[in-house]
């Protein structure tokens, strides 16, 4: 780990599903601190791109470093990035079989070594930062959906990763609970933390995003800064997807 | 990518899958090394090194080395059909024939009808019974007790459905009774045939029944183990039937009440239909084991085909020659147990994605 | 019309058809107990339970404790009840050992250890399982006669069974030493799992569990130690003298047929069940666990195992019931199992009600409480809440 190499740095990605051609040779590099949204049809392959960055998903060719560090055939590499990229689902994905707490230390004890005492002290921090830390002792399952997403950020956030790719945070959850989990988002954001978003939050992405960027069939179509990803796309696919986005 | 490029892949895959640890290479190893020795154990001793036909005996299947089939040559008419007489064996391997048929013509689902299936069935059973009893159409009466091997299994197997089914049906509708002391007493007492061993179950009716019941419905003892069987495959099978039923919205029963459909309507119409429907993966698979469990009777002293094959090996020259009969038996059970699952499972498969096209 | 209107009430109508349900029910009950008693009335015999006193005259070929042919009908059932629950734990910790493996082997990726698995599920469940005792039973039996016996790394193996060297102490010692090692194991087990442990740091909690199963080993050694008659000697080897074996610890043909019998047979089942379990965890709960770091023996035996056996539960236990009332096939090749105890008795005393009656007693206890026992089980497990995704 070379924290001061680029934090993610992807060169001539290619994924396929069977023949079906998922990443077609994506160039991407996000310098540490940096607000990546990234946006786009449904199967245009965001997901997958991001899956890649914590090897959810295999890739087939090209390269992926993460501050520096080569995700290469070698399990160690893999490791040691799985340990500094966090990651947040759309389903949430946390463990139904453990409190809220036990969710948020089981991987600082088994992966990091830390002693109970100080991974509880440290989870109770970040659920103080996502604002529940009264569910502490509740099972995932006694939630609601806003406050189970806010509970996987602190999970992912426990690991004190350098980098958290979110994988459209606010997709499965009902519209009132939507602000609570962008609130919580946006305060990371404002604290330095490098995020990689894939998501349709347009506003989110206005407020905090460094640079947008849009996917459409495997493809990196157009990346600008908000601003001008928003009021002058240059692209007729970008066009059209925002209007579809940005219509009603 | 080149297809070069990916067939590369495809062979890192495939490397990972075999041998990406030290613990999947052992696996890959261990199960390979296995699946040779049964298929080499198979050939070498079922084809290579046994002996075939009519005249082998202990003597030349020793210095063959391998399976003795002789024993099938020579005792397959015991095996199949038990003590049923010899001249009329045709009859029992008709009446196979009708029950296969039965069989057959009820995985049809163009024919999935109740009046049909009804139909099917109560032919087929009547026919088997005129062609395995006797006593009518000049055919010479053969008694029960002397019914064996397969047509014996065949028996009980179609007779425990076609009793058991109905009997079935009438505990789950009575389990779930509006009325509270029928569906407490009904759920009683399938509980209680379910917590008890079937053999158990026939057991008592072969041997303890005879003295609870007044004289003249004792009967034969073939048919009172037949009514145990169907009583204990009823009492899963109502519990199989009562899953179905809870799959159902109960919109559906709301709006047949509505429109102002009698209890026998709701049920008849739009209830049991789709109780089936939801339960039939399941009713399959209950057929399977009450096909498998008709092998119990030969505790109870029936010579069906497991008793009949017993006697094939244990009498004679061929007591050495038990793997041999096991096996032509168990290549029996299993052709038919297997097919039956295999369709249970084409069924399962075409109705969950008849469920995605809804 | 008076009469209609009076049948059209609801709660009339009701009352009537409750009561003849039950009149039709108890018609049926008392009827068929009556006509028994004239039956038993005219072969001389009476009814009660006083006979559970009598001696039974005939012998058991199998059970854990001594029995000799003057011990008293009541305590041939108990023999024969304890019977019924070593078979059947037996046969259900094989059952589950061997399903695990086969399950684990049907759902990893391994291609050539899938089919192997397949292989195995499709041919011991669609088989009888009579048929597969037989042939067990069968194989036993042609074994060499004693004087030709197998030696196996000191244990002898022939047609009148499987002589084991064993260690030259009294069957109760034995049942001691397992009970000690059982609840070690049992309470190591407990530590692991259950959440009063689950505040404690893991290396401790792992120690603690340890120290359990190691307490009870020592205790188990305590009592072998004790049970041991000083000045004779510690092993017990099998040796041939004339035409049978002397010494050793015999596993009769029909106890051990029946014992592999259940374990494979069962273990097709279960092995299908641990795949269905496998099946249920979402994958997402898997990947979240991998994204946060943990290695895949952690994702498994954390998050992927746990899971699964939350689902499996309730389906093995009914597998478990089906299991133990199956020991009752022991009857099938003499294996003096509760179900056979109460045949032979009926058999040589005629008191068929009362066996009966005790028969189905006998079997509703076990089922009710094992099933009772594993609910009590599945409900502390549970997951809370209410479960949107991955386990159904």
């Amino acid at each position: 780990m070379d924290l001061t190499a680029p934090a993610i740095e992807i060169t001539g990605l290619d994924k396929f599903y069977g023949s079906f051609h998922a990443l077609k040779g994506i160039d991407l590099c996000v310098a540490k601190g940096e607000k990546v949204v990234i946006c786009g049809p449904s199967g245009s392959g965001k997901s997958t791109l991001i899956r890649c960055i914590n090897q959810l998903e295999e890739h087939d060719s090209g390269a992926i470093r993460v501050f520096g560090t080569a995700l290469d055939d070698s399990l160690a590499s893999l490791d040691e990035i799985r340990r500094e990229v966090g990651m947040v689902f759309q389903q949430f994905n946390l463990f139904p079989h453990m409190t809220v707490l036990e969710n948020c230390t089981l991987a600082p004890m088994l992966v990091r070594k830390t002693a109970r005492a100080e991974a509880e002290a440290i989870a109770m921090r970040y659920l103080e930062k996502v604002r529940i830390p009264d569910q502490a002792q509740k099972y995932p399952g006694q939630l609601s959906g806003g406050q189970q997403q806010r509970v996987a950020i602190a999970r992912a956030l426990c690991m004190q990763p350098e980098i958290l790719l979110f994988d459209e945070p606010t997709s499965a959850l009902d519209p009132e609970m939507i602000a609570e989990v962008l609130d919580v988002m946006v305060t990371l954001a404002q604290e330095g933390m490098t995020m990689v978003c894939v998501t349709h939050e347009m506003g989110f992405a206005r407020k905090v995003a460094d640079r947008v960027i849009f996917m459409d069939k495997g493809e990196i179509v157009e990346e600008a800064a908000p601003e001008a990803f928003f009021t002058a796309p240059r692209s007729e696919r970008t066009r059209l997807f925002l209007s579809q986005v940005l219509g009603h | 990518m080149t297809s070069a490029a990916r067939s590369r892949t495809g062979l890192k895959r495939w490397r990972k899958d075999y041998f990406g640890s030290p613990g999947a290479a052992l696996m890959t190893l261990f199960s390979l090394a296995a699946l040779g020795a049964i298929l080499w154990v198979l050939v070498d001793w079922g084809l290579i090194r046994a002996t075939f036909g009519a005249e082998g005996n202990q003597e030349t299947c020793a210095a063959g080395g391998g399976a003795c089939w002789s024993v099938i040559a020579v005792r397959w008419r015991v095996i199949l059909f038990g003590i049923y007489p010899f001249e009329e064996q045709w009859r029992a391997a008709l009446a196979c024939g009708t029950v296969a048929l039965v069989i057959l013509l009820s995985c049809i689902p163009r024919l999935w009808s109740f009046g049909r299936l009804a139909l099917i069935w109560t032919l087929g059973t009547a026919l088997f019974y005129a062609l395995m009893r006797g006593g009518v159409l000049g055919l010479a009466p053969v008694n029960e007790q002397q019914w064996g091997g397969l047509p014996l299994t065949l028996f009980v197997f179609v007779a425990t459905g076609v009793i058991g089914m109905p009997l079935a049906i009438g505990l789950a509708l009575l389990r779930r009774s509006d009325y509270p002391v029928i569906a407490r007493v009904s759920g009683w007492i399938i509980d209680t045939i379910r917590s008890l061993p079937l053999l158990s179950i026939l057991f008592t009716c072969a041997i303890v029944l005879p003295f609870m019941l007044p004289g003249f419905l004792i009967g034969e003892k073939l048919y009172r183990v037949v009514f145990g069987a169907a009583l204990f495959f009823a009492a899963y099978q109502a519990e199989i039937i009562r899953g179905g039923f809870q799959g159902i919205p109960s919109g559906q029963e709301e709006a047949a009440k509505a429109l102002g459909l009698s209890y026998w309507q709701r049920m008849g119409r739009i209830v049991l239909p789709q109780a089936f429907r939801l339960a039939l993966p399941a009713t399959i698979n209950q057929f399977v084991i009450a096909f498998m469990e008709t092998s119990l009777i030969v505790v109870v002293g029936f010579m069906e085909l497991l008793a009949a094959g017993n006697t094939a090996f244990k009498t004679g020259d061929w007591k050495f020659a038990y793997a041999e009969v096991y096996v032509f038996i168990a290549a029996i059970y299993f052709t038919f147990v297997f097919g039956l699952s295999r369709y249970g499972a084409y069924l399962e498969a075409r109705m969950n994605t008849g469920h995605a096209k809804d | 019309m008076a009469g209609s209107t009076f049948w059209r009430s609801k709660s009339v109508r009701g009352i009537v058809l409750q009561g003849g349900f039950l009149a039709l029910i108890a018609a049926v009950v008392i009827g068929a107990t009556l006509t028994a008693r004239d039956t038993l009335a005219a072969q001389g015999l009476t009814s009660g339970f006083g006979f559970l006193r009598k001696a039974t005259g005939w012998e058991m070929n199998f059970s854990l404790l001594p029995t000799t042919t003057s011990d008293p009908y009541w305590w041939y059932l108990l023999m024969g009840l304890m019977n019924t629950l070593f078979m059947g734990l037996v046969g259900l910790t094989g059952a589950s050992v061997l399903g695990l493996i086969v399950g684990l082997m049907r759902s990893g990726r391994n291609p050539a250890a899938r089919l192997l698995g397949t292989l195995y599920i499709e041919l011991f469940r669609n088989l009888p399982l009579i048929l597969q005792l037989f042939f067990w039973y069968a194989m036993a039996n042609a074994l060499p006669a004693p004087r030709q016996s197998l030696e196996i790394g000191g244990a002898l193996v022939n047609a009148r069974g499987i002589y084991l060297p064993g260690l030259a102490i009294g069957p109760g010692t034995v049942a001691l030493a397992l009970l000690a090692v059982a609840s070690g194991a049992c309470l190591a087990v407990w530590v692991l799992a259950a959440r009063r442990f689950r505040r404690m740091e893991p290396q401790g909690q792992r120690r603690l569990s340890l120290a359990a199963l190691g307490a009870g080993l020592a205790l188990a050694a305590v009592t072998v130690l004790a049970g041991h008659e000083p000045g004779t000697a510690w092993t017990s080897w099998p040796a041939l003298a004339g035409l049978k074996v002397d010494g050793g610890f015999r596993i009769q043909p029909e106890v051990y047929a029946l014992a592999i019998a259940i374990m494979t047979y069962g273990a097709a089942y279960v092995g299908e069940i641990v795949r269905g379990g496998f099946k249920a965890v979402g994958r997402g709960q898997m990947e979240a666990a991998a994204a946060l770091g943990l290695s895949p023996w952690q994702v498994f035996s954390r998050v992927r195992m746990p899971l699964a056996f939350r689902a499996m539960l309730p389906i093995l236990i009914n597998q478990y019931v089906w299991l133990i009332k199956a020991t009752t096939l022991g009857i099938a090749v003499g294996f003096s199992d509760f179900f056979m105890v109460i045949a032979s008795s009926i058999n040589h005393s005629g008191q068929t009600f009362e066996f009966i009656a005790i028969l189905m007693g006998g079997f509703l206890l076990i089922n009710f409480s094992l099933a009772a026992v594993l609910n009590r089980l599945n409900r502390a497990i549970a997951l809370k809440g209410h479960q949107t995704t991955g386990v159904q």
